[in-house]
């Protein structure tokens, strides 16, 4: 996708459009889409009314027990309606920028994606509370949460659950080749995945996320990070440096010598989990959730006892980098019932609602004291095994422009993968699309 | 109309369309029909056009720009990689579903005992909503637990995962869409197979015409008309393919379609060059159906 962009007016000054403009421009088809749903607010008397609530969709099933919960406390008074999204986050964020920029829009509070809050309070579509979540409320969460929320200087909502990139091992099969400590570095990964692959027969080394899609981006992020490079500094692109091209060489790398299959980049989170699960692989990257899975009946060889969590190996002497995930409380800009929201907000990042979710849903909490939680630490285990590395989470390049970004990212990131072409010219090729988005924008 | 007799004609005809009374209530009768089909039909077609020719996004009409649009569009290599993959997509695809589904339909037509039960069972994989048929063969090409690339390369006909290589996953496409509409194919020429009486066969079958002579000399001539029907129909879907590149490959690999959605989507919604590749897809469309209609000679009414 390069080539066809040349005006951007999602930007600060897009604002000033008025509905009669996006008539004009003949988009029923997208109005039809923004007027679905539930109806709008601005219910009738001081302080009640309807509030609408969207989240990708919630595959545990309890996101609407916790709603409803929340609807009989405030019973005559507030009433949310959760209203469905997409599950993929790309897709979700479509449809959210869609209604936005139309300004047809009937939400009033986001469940949104920890990568969306620069572009969103950029364009001025969702609200600053910085007045509301003081600085001694803030210390009360996980601070890469926090970070994924603070643009401009500014507080844009609050940290609901979170999420990072975590390194499974085969505790089980390292022993027996004689390991008894995890990786810390991608060359000791190697060297341990080599050699228990040769001593038990075990067909992989690593698999990982490699397809063209966000988890991808986040996937090679990692190996850029671990390697000295980045993404941006400021708002200026600092991709194209040897770094960045030594990340992606090593992973490319497990590709070529053997250690990841063929066909990891068109892996996704769905096929990490029985290459890992299946009892093929030593070493996975993949998020928190995979743990639960283990010795589930799809996975009933490889237990919780044989595997490990860490942190995401990284070079000798360089610091760690988890690439952070995550979901944050957001309240419309255009809402007429920010005070309700905000309530809500209030209500679903608070402890007792951060607490069922991660029992029911095994998320993990944003809320710090969460993780000394005994009951929490029971039902989900990550809290325990890789709290360091959950908590040291790095969140991704802070931009107005990162969905866009991540395109040219997760395309060029896949191509090198696939070794259609080298890491240099992958890179080279990122440099200037990114330095085009960033320069088209101002 | 520059000549006087030009013109007298122009308004004999005008006059004899809508000077009888009777003649001029049926217009006004297919009036509301024609204005609907304006409104819903011809109107979107060129409000495509203009907005082609501009640097819209959803919130503003922007500015009148020419052909910038298509130019860029042109020296886009991703479009040259859908459109080059459109064109083989669509031609190979229509070509096998053609030849197969005509042997299955001469197949079929013969009269065997459990006939009907075949006919319907041919039509299962048409039943499959196209998604879906696309999530499953990923399945089946998935390089962990996938039967087919598993055997493929068991038997050495591949080495490497098919999901990973764009070439194979281009002719998964097409064996994906062969598999999935050779039965509408079949079933459409095995409709225009049942409108040949059996007499001329018979005719021919006195006058000592062997099978091949038969089959070229009566059978494809009198199918001619059903043929370019179906292959037509085919074609402009195939050329239109979206869901199965977009849902198999997992984004992997660019139709037409593909690109233009997501150069309609990507961050601030650009109709312009969206626009652009939608008209191109319009346009070329259109000439598709026009040769078929004026070169190859297929009969749009009953009439004549």
């Amino acid at each position: 996708m390069t080539g066809i962009r040349r005006e951007r007016p999602g930007t600060p000054e897009a604002r000033r459009y008025s509905r009669r403009d996006f008539l004009k421009v003949g988009g029923a088809g997208l109005a039809g889409t923004a007027l679905l749903g539930a109806a709008g607010c601005g219910g009738g008397g001081s302080g009640s009314g309807n509030l609408v609530f969207t989240m990708g969709t919630d595959t545990s099933g309890t996101l609407q027990g916790l709603i409803d919960k929340f609807n009989k406390e405030n019973k005559g008074k507030l009433k949310v309606t959760y209203r469905e999204m997409p599950t993929d986050t790309g897709q979700y964020f479509d449809k959210i920028k869609t209604e936005f920029q139309a300004g047809q829009s009937n939400i009033d509070i986001i469940g949104g994606d920890v990568i969306w809050t620069a572009q969103m309070a950029a364009n001025g579509w969702v609200l600053d509370v910085t007045d509301r979540f003081p600085k001694s409320e803030q210390s009360k969460y996980l601070p890469a949460p926090i970070e994924s929320l603070t643009y401009d200087d500014k507080i844009w909502g609050k940290p609901w659950f979170t999420d990072a990139g975590l390194l499974f091992y085969r505790a089980d099969l390292l022993e027996k080749s004689g390991f008894s400590e995890p990786p810390q570095t991608w060359m000791e990964l190697q060297e341990m995945a080599e050699k228990v692959m040769q001593d038990q027969g075990i067909k992989y080394g690593i698999v990982f996320q490699g397809s063209n899609y966000e988890g991808g981006v986040c996937n090679a992020l990692e190996y850029v990070w671990t390697h000295g490079g980045d993404v941006l500094d400021g708002d200026e692109v600092i991709i194209d440096s040897p770094e960045t091209v030594a990340g992606l060489e090593t992973q490319r790398g497990f590709v070529t010598d053997g250690l990841a299959p063929e066909g990891v980049s068109t892996y996704t989170e769905t096929e990490t989990d029985p290459a890992f699960l299946g009892g093929d692989t030593v070493f996975a990257r993949n998020w928190s959730y995979m743990y639960a899975l283990a010795g589930t009946s799809d996975y009933p060889d490889v237990t919780p006892e044989k595997i490990g969590v860490t942190s995401i190996p990284t070079v000798e002497g360089a610091p760690k980098a988890n690439c952070q995930g995550g979901w944050n409380l957001l309240i419309s800009a255009n809402s007429d019932l920010q005070e309700e929201a905000w309530e809500f907000v209030q209500w679903m990042s608070a402890e007792p609602a951060q607490k069922e979710r991660a029992l029911s849903a095994t998320l993990l909490p944003t809320r710090t004291s969460l993780y000394d939680d005994p009951e929490v630490n029971e039902k989900v285990p990550t809290t325990v095994v890789a709290k360091t590395a959950l908590t040291n989470a790095k969140p991704r390049p802070v931009s107005p422009y990162y969905s866009d970004m991540s395109l040219e990212m997760s395309e060029q990131f896949n191509t090198s993968l696939k070794g259609d072409e080298s890491p240099e010219a992958a890179v080279k090729t990122l440099q200037d699309s990114l330095q085009q988005i960033v320069e088209q924008a101002s | 109309m520059t000549t006087a007799s030009g013109e007298g004609k122009e308004r004999s005809w005008f006059k004899e369309e809508f000077g009888s009374p009777e003649r001029r209530t049926a217009y006004y009768m297919v009036l509301p029909a024609l204005l609907i089909v304006l409104v819903v039909a011809f109107y979107p077609v060129l409000y495509g056009v203009v907005l082609s020719l501009t640097d819209s996004t959803v919130t503003s009409f922007g500015s009148f720009v020419g052909v910038e649009n298509y130019v860029e569009m042109f020296q886009n290599p991703d479009f040259r990689l859908g459109l080059s993959n459109t064109v083989i997509f669509t031609v190979a695809s229509v070509a096998l579903e053609f030849i197969i589904g005509l042997g299955i339909a001469l197949a079929i037509n013969q009269a065997f005992r459990g006939r009907g039960l075949v006919r319907a069972a041919i039509l299962v994989p048409w039943a499959f909503p196209t998604v879906i048929s696309a999530v499953m063969w990923r399945l089946m090409f998935q390089d962990q637990v996938g039967v087919i690339n598993y055997v493929a390369n068991a038997i050495g006909v591949i080495d490497g995962p098919i999901l990973a290589d764009d070439t194979l996953l281009l002719i998964a496409v097409i064996f994906v869409d062969v598999w999935k509409t050779t039965p509408f194919m079949a079933l459409l020429l095995l409709a225009g197979l049942q409108t040949i009486p059996g007499e001329v066969y018979e005719a021919a079958r006195v006058d000592g015409a062997s099978v091949m002579q038969r089959f070229f000399r009566i059978t494809l001539p009198l199918l001619k008309g059903t043929i370019l029907v179906a292959v037509l129909f085919r074609t402009l879907d195939a050329y239109r393919i979206y869901d199965l590149f977009w849902v198999m490959t997992s984004r992997g690999l660019d139709s037409l379609s593909t690109f233009v959605y997501e150069g309609v989507r990507i961050s601030q919604l650009q109709f312009g060059p969206g626009n652009a590749a939608a008209v191109f897809i319009f346009v070329t469309a259109f000439a598709i159906a026009l040769f078929f209609i004026r070169v190859l000679g297929m009969q749009t009414s009953t009439e004549e």
